[in-house]
């Protein structure tokens, strides 16, 4: 993600709550205010539709981190 | 760690800032990186079909593994081809 | 430890590396043995063999806290508190300190002790940042330890481009020893965010440019002649067209820090002249936030704008240094800052006398930014020895040189009128019939600089419009 900012990309992370600490943490390290959304844990046992819904929830959060907020 | 002065007039914060975002989506081209890690794939696709569903231009990226960071040749790719990405899914 | 020290007691600071301490040894153990004596040791655990309960201050932590200068060191504690202490050997001293009577019966009554570890060069800087007590106020930034320091410079736009050295606090502290100054001492507000610049934060641009500590007070010297409000900084900075400061050193700190006034003097290699030069650009863009696409318009900019410093060669020349043309005295170190861009080489092997090289170089000044403008930019004329030597045979002082240059720079105004040439611009057709001179009064600066060989000299261009309304040339002392 820092990368893709380095080289002029606007980004956003999705990550499941489990990662929150761990995010901050890398953050902090590497000095960056990455723009992060998250969604509740765990996602591997969940289905499809389950998954789907969780994108629809989250696609709002997710296109606000990617336009400038008035 | 490594502890250095701020040469600077030390006016702006420390952490480094986020790019500027555009004001709109419209005619911006979104690349949605899929870093590897199981369900993600579903989760991305469903947002891409979303987002294109609005109109916006969507283009799916995938990682090999999730264990290393994208190789360097992907980035570029994606630096090259889109205006926005968003990344996911990690737990 | 420092919880070793005694409450009421003596100890004795040492090293192995001291002819003294050595000599000194059976009478530590004497005293270890019967004076109940702490020794610490800062170099060698093994060392005095004489103290069998030596204890290991290599870290140099209690020699720091109890202030050690000299070893051996030896000093009684009462009550908590240190009431009295004595260094190098003396068996006087020793006697009333210990209250033991017949120390060192072999020994000389004294002798000098030798500098104690901790004060060295390099040590004390990093028993000061061990201990907090730098009494550096910039704000610490921490590079994780996921991050490569250089690319961490980079992404945080504090580089010109290039690899810096990165600034820790040891660095800026060794620095600092570089000038007498006061660390907090403000030189002036740095255009354009108008951020003031500290010594400290000018040694801090100073360590990442490449700097060593003995060039500070040049750095410091030009900082102050750019934020000089005839200087005009922020045009400069802000400008379209291509200059930035060239700094001009003069003097006997030229040759104390090594500085190129011969051979490349304008080009790459010399530690100073290029360090001195880039650490003035980087205050600029870090203090004072001037940056490229930002409020630094440069159309093309010029390479002098990474690092554009040099020395006049002094010696041997007939001519006054630039310097002492503009009123300071003969032997003081100085600075001379002026805005301008790039080299237009001048190339006369074949003059025989000053009156044919000084055409040779009025001609190519005559072309300096467009061959139509009048009144033009300033000038700054870098005369090589080899053309210097011909202005010397001929007996041509520097005031001379100018007088002719002066003149041959007129120009016919029919020659700056509008269409002139083929050219558009230019004034208007009242003009034919004058003349105007290429250069205001005082346009021009000459300095002698280069190898011995090769007949090339160089002008550098100024901006924009010489004089008053644009960027004066400033000189400031050099200051310890």
């Amino acid at each position: 993600m820092a990368d893709l900012e380095a080289r002029g990309i606007p980004t956003v992370g999705v990550a499941t709550t489990e990662f929150i600490e761990g995010a901050a943490a890398q953050a902090k390290s590497l000095g960056i205010d990455p723009a992060l959304v998250f969604i509740p844990h765990p996602v591997q046992d969940r289905t499809d539709d389950e998954l789907k819904k969780l994108a629809d929830d989250h696609l709002e959060a997710i296109v606000a981190m990617l336009v400038k907020a008035d | 760690m490594t502890v250095l002065l701020d040469p600077t007039s030390e006016r702006s914060p420390t952490t480094r800032p986020r790019l500027p975002r555009p004001k709109r989506l419209d005619g911006l081209k979104i690349g949605i990186l899929d870093i590897a890690k199981s369900r993600g794939d579903v989760f991305l696709h469903r947002l891409g079909e979303r987002l294109t569903e609005r109109g916006v231009a969507v283009t799916h990226y995938a990682k090999p593994t999730n264990t290393r960071v994208a190789p360097l040749p992907l980035r570029q790719q994606i630096a090259a081809e889109v205006d926005l990405v968003i990344e996911g899914l990690s737990d | 430890m420092t919880e070793d020290l005694p409450r009421d007691g003596l100890v004795a600071v040492v090293k192995r590396d001291c002819p003294t301490c050595v000599m000194a040894a059976p009478v530590l153990g004497d005293l270890a043995r019967d004076a109940g004596l702490t020794v610490y040791t800062q170099d060698d655990l093994s060392f005095p063999e004489t103290v069998p309960e030596r204890i290991d201050d290599t870290s140099l932590d209690v020699s720091h806290r109890l202030k050690i200068e000299i070893v051996p060191t030896l000093i009684r504690f009462a009550e908590g508190r240190e009431v009295d202490r004595t260094y190098g050997w003396d068996r006087g001293e020793w006697q009333r300190l210990s209250g033991v009577a017949g120390l060192g019966r072999d020994l000389p009554e004294a002798r000098p002790g030798c500098g104690a570890k901790n004060v060295e060069p390099g040590v004390i800087e990093r028993l000061k940042v061990r201990f907090n007590e730098t009494g550096l106020r910039s704000r610490r930034i921490e590079i994780g330890e996921d991050e490569d320091e250089q690319e961490a410079m980079f992404a945080r736009g504090w580089s010109d481009g290039l690899p810096l050295v990165p600034p820790t606090e040891e660095r800026v502290l060794r620095m600092l020893d570089g000038t007498a100054r006061d660390p907090q001492e403000v030189l002036g507000l740095v255009p354009p965010a108008l951020a003031a610049a500290t010594v400290e934060k000018i040694a801090i641009n100073a360590v990442m440019a490449g700097c060593k500590p003995e060039y500070l007070p040049v750095v410091l010297a030009a900082v102050e002649a750019v934020l000089e409000e005839s200087f005009a900084m922020h045009g400069v900075l802000a400008t379209t067209m291509f200059v930035g400061p060239v700094v001009i050193v003069n003097g006997p700190i030229r040759r104390r820090i090594g500085m190129n006034a011969k051979g490349n003097a304008l080009g790459q290699g010399n530690r100073a002249n290029a360090a001195i030069g880039r650490a003035l650009q980087l205050v600029i863009r870090n203090i004072g936030e001037g940056r490229p696409q930002e409020v630094d318009r440069a159309t093309l900019g010029n390479p002098g704008k990474l690092t554009y410093c040099f020395a006049e060669d002094e010696e041997a020349s007939s001519w006054e240094p630039l310097s002492v043309e503009r009123g300071l005295a003969q032997g003081q170190s100085a600075v001379t800052v002026f805005a301008g861009y790039g080299l237009q080489g001048v190339v006369d092997q074949k003059s025989r006398d000053p009156e044919s090289l000084s055409r040779s170089f009025a001609e190519s000044l005559k072309t300096l930014s467009n061959v139509k403008h009048a009144p033009a930019c300033d000038a700054l004329l870098v005369v090589c020895p080899e053309h210097h030597r011909t202005f010397r045979l001929a007996g041509w002082s520097k005031a001379r040189l100018y007088e002719e240059l002066y003149r041959l720079c007129e120009i016919p105004g029919s020659d700056l009128v509008a269409g002139a040439k083929g050219i558009a611009g230019g004034g208007p057709a009242s003009l034919a019939g004058k003349t105007v001179n290429k250069f205001r009064p005082g346009g021009i600066m000459i300095v002698r600089a280069g190898g011995d060989a090769g007949m090339f000299s160089g002008i550098i261009g100024g901006w924009s419009v010489g004089g008053p309304r644009g960027s004066l040339p400033v000189t400031k002392e050099v200051r310890p």
